[in-house]
Order: C-alpha cells, then sequence, then structure tokens
C-alpha cells in the first residue's frame, strides 16, 4: 500500500484552514497519481491503492469541512461512490485468492485423511481380501474428503469474477463521468488560494 | 453505521495544534466508549462501532501529525494502527460470513455444501480473533496507554481530554 506523502513546512500554530488547504492539495494530487494506472482492469495493486487514497481524501475532508466557507459535503458524496465502487473491486479480488486458497486447504485435508486411513490400516492385521480392504478404506475416505465442496467454490469462483467484471465497468463509467466534471478544478477552487 | 461524535469547540478560525487536539481526543474515547462491547462479544455491532471509530482516530492522526513531533508521534500512531488491524481482522469475518450467509439463501444445490464449508471454517477463525482482541486490550491496560495516550495529545495541543469531555451525540 501506497503510504501518504509527508506533509513538510506546515507551521501547526497557524489557522486551520491554510494548513488544511496544503494537505488536502496534496492528498488530491495522490488520487489523481493513479488515474492511468487504473484505466486497465489488471492493475490490482493501484485500483486498491487508488481506493486507499480516496479514502485519506474522504476523511479529510470530514475532518477539515468546517474550516472552509464552501460546503464541500457534495464533493464527499462523490468521494464516497469512489471509494465504494473500489471497495467493492477490493473484495472480489481478495475473495477470489481467498477461495482458491480454500480449495488448496480442501487438498491439503484430503491428503492428511488419506494419510491417516493408510496408516491405520497398515498398524492392523494384514487384510484377507484386499477388494475388500479397498471398499472399506474407499467408503471412510469418501465420507471425510468433503469432495461435495469442490465444484460449489470453483462455482463461486467464477460468480465473483463476473461481478467484478461488472463492477469495474461501473468505476470506470464513475472515474470518466469525474474527470468530465472536472471533479479537481471544483474541489481546489472550493479549497480557495491563500 | 454509528455515528461521529461531535467534536466540540471546532470554529472556522481554530488553529490547527488546538483543532488536533480536540479531533484526536474526541476520536480517542470515541473508539473506547465500545472496548466493553466489544469484549463482551455479544453483539458484533459494538465490535463494528469500535473499528469504524478507530479507523476515524486513524485518519485525524494522520491528518494533525504535523502538530506533533514526528519521532514520538510515530510510536502512538503504530499503536493505534495495530488496535484498528486487530479489530479489521475480526470485522472482515463478521462480513465474510455475513455476507455468504445471505447467499446461501439463493445458493443452488451445487454452491451450497461450499458455502457451509467456508462459513464454518470462517466461525473456527472468528473464534481465535476474539482471543487476539481481548489479548490486545489487556495488554493495553496493563501498559497503561490510554493515559499516557492522552497526555501525550494534552502536552502537544494544550487540550486536556477531561475537560473537553467529549460525549455521543445523544449527549452532546
Amino acid at each position: 500500500m501506497a503510504k501518504p506523502a509527508r506533509i513538510r513546512g506546515l507551521d501547526p500554530d497557524r489557522r486551520l484552514r491554510p494548513c488544511a488547504r496544503t494537505i488536502l492539495r496534496v492528498r488530491i494530487g495522490e488520487v489523481y497519481a493513479y488515474e492511468r494506472a487504473v484505466l486497465d482492469p489488471q492493475n490490482v495493486t493501484e485500483l486498491h491503492d487508488m481506493r486507499i487514497a480516496f479514502k485519506r481524501l474522504r476523511y479529510l475532508l470530514e475532518i477539515f469541512g468546517i474550516a472552509f466557507e464552501t460546503d464541500l459535503e457534495p464533493f464527499l458524496e462523490e468521494v464516497r461512490t469512489m471509494q465504494d465502487l473500489l471497495g467493492d473491486i477490493h473484495d472480489r479480488d481478495v475473495q477470489v485468492p481467498a477461495l482458491a486458497e480454500h480449495l488448496d486447504w480442501l487438498a491439503a485435508r484430503e491428503s492428511e485423511l488419506a494419510r491417516a486411513l493408510v496408516h491405520e490400516q497398515a498398524a492392523a492385521d494384514a487384510p484377507a481380501d484386499p477388494d475388500r480392504a479397498y471398499h472399506a478404506f474407499r467408503a471412510r475416505f469418501e465420507a471425510g474428503r468433503r469432495a461435495d465442496e469442490r465444484p460449489g467454490v470453483h462455482a463461486l469462483i467464477a460468480r465473483r469474477r463476473r461481478e467484478r467484471d461488472e463492477l469495474y465497468a461501473r468505476f470506470l463509467e464513475e472515474w470518466r463521468r469525474l474527470r468530465a466534471g472536472r471533479f479537481r478544478e471544483r474541489l481546489e477552487g472550493a479549497l480557495g488560494t491563500a | 453505521m454509528a455515528k461521529a461524535w461531535e467534536v466540540r469547540g471546532m470554529h472556522p478560525r481554530i488553529r490547527f495544534r488546538e483543532a488536533a487536539g480536540r479531533v484526536v481526543l474526541t476520536r480517542w474515547r470515541e473508539m473506547m466508549s465500545y472496548r466493553e462491547g466489544t469484549l463482551l462479544g455479544e453483539d458484533i455491532e459494538e465490535l463494528h462501532a469500535m473499528r469504524v471509530s478507530s479507523r476515524r482516530l486513524r485518519a485525524a492522526m494522520d491528518a494533525f501529525e504535523p502538530a506533533f513531533p514526528r519521532s514520538s508521534f510515530r510510536g502512538h500512531l503504530r499503536q493505534v494502527k495495530e488496535i484498528t488491524d486487530t479489530l479489521g481482522d475480526a470485522r472482515d469475518l463478521d462480513v465474510a460470513i455475513d455476507g455468504y450467509t445471505g447467499v446461501l439463501e439463493t445458493a443452488d444445490e451445487l454452491e451450497r455444501p461450499a458455502i457451509e464449508g467456508l462459513i464454518a471454517r470462517m466461525r473456527d477463525a472468528r473464534a481465535a480473533e476474539t482471543v487476539h482482541i481481548a489479548a490486545l486490550f489487556q495488554r493495553l491496560a496493563a501498559e497503561e496507554f490510554a493515559g499516557r495516550f492522552e497526555a501525550y495529545v494534552a502536552e502537544h495541543t494544550g487540550v486536556v481530554a477531561d475537560r473537553l469531555d467529549p460525549r455521543p451525540p445523544h449527549h452532546a
């Protein structure tokens, strides 16, 4: 995750407004640092970093709003929309690998179960009938391996990927709308000048 | 979502340093007000409210960092970050369990066993998080972090928590 840039040369004994303006301008710039990268849906890290940058900006607008004459609430609404959309995309980007990991976990459990059954059988007397021994082993193995979960996990992965595609398309639409509406220029204008 | 507590004494001409003390201490007390309910663990909304407040506190500390000496501030920020992260791990599991439980209602025969298996595994992980949260707050109490944190903010901003006396919205 990209760290926020350190704000240098700010005098904390000044009034809130000029300090808040300086900080907000830096954080707005940090959102726009990702504007090219997020045009590629494969740039998962940059999409996540833009979400964090929007989140920081949102909190700052909430905290510093009192210092400005212009009502910053309409800007906050737009920032929240972007943060929520990017958050939903991030959720899918986390869930898909987590589901894949769950498949690995199921496979590992299955191996452990097979090993335990083989050890158990080896410790017992040698079976008189190998076919009966095999069928007994298989019945216990099938009962314990949770095989019925796997197709569903694959289906969930596919579902999450579809949702991610739809969310990204909505994000792109919103981001283009924001840029066309000159969001940055309007917000910086609302902060005024020193 | 729990409403943010009003920050008393804020006005357009306030100094950055004083605003820092008022906002940070209000968010600190707001977060700690959910401690007992979170540790009790009977209502997941208590943990959610504490997590939201902890994120507001972190955001306030990021915003007002220039009001504090950098070297000593980092340690306090790290501690608050640990609280946020610990609560976040538990909250993420609550949200995931809730989300998959919702999916279960419309799941087909293929997905159902998978979702039930996932939920069972997440419930085990969530139980472990409860232990982590309790251990963290025990340690913070032993280190008297709350008192030290409030004294630190007062020293650098001139705002004293007990005099500011932050309150939830319905008491304001």
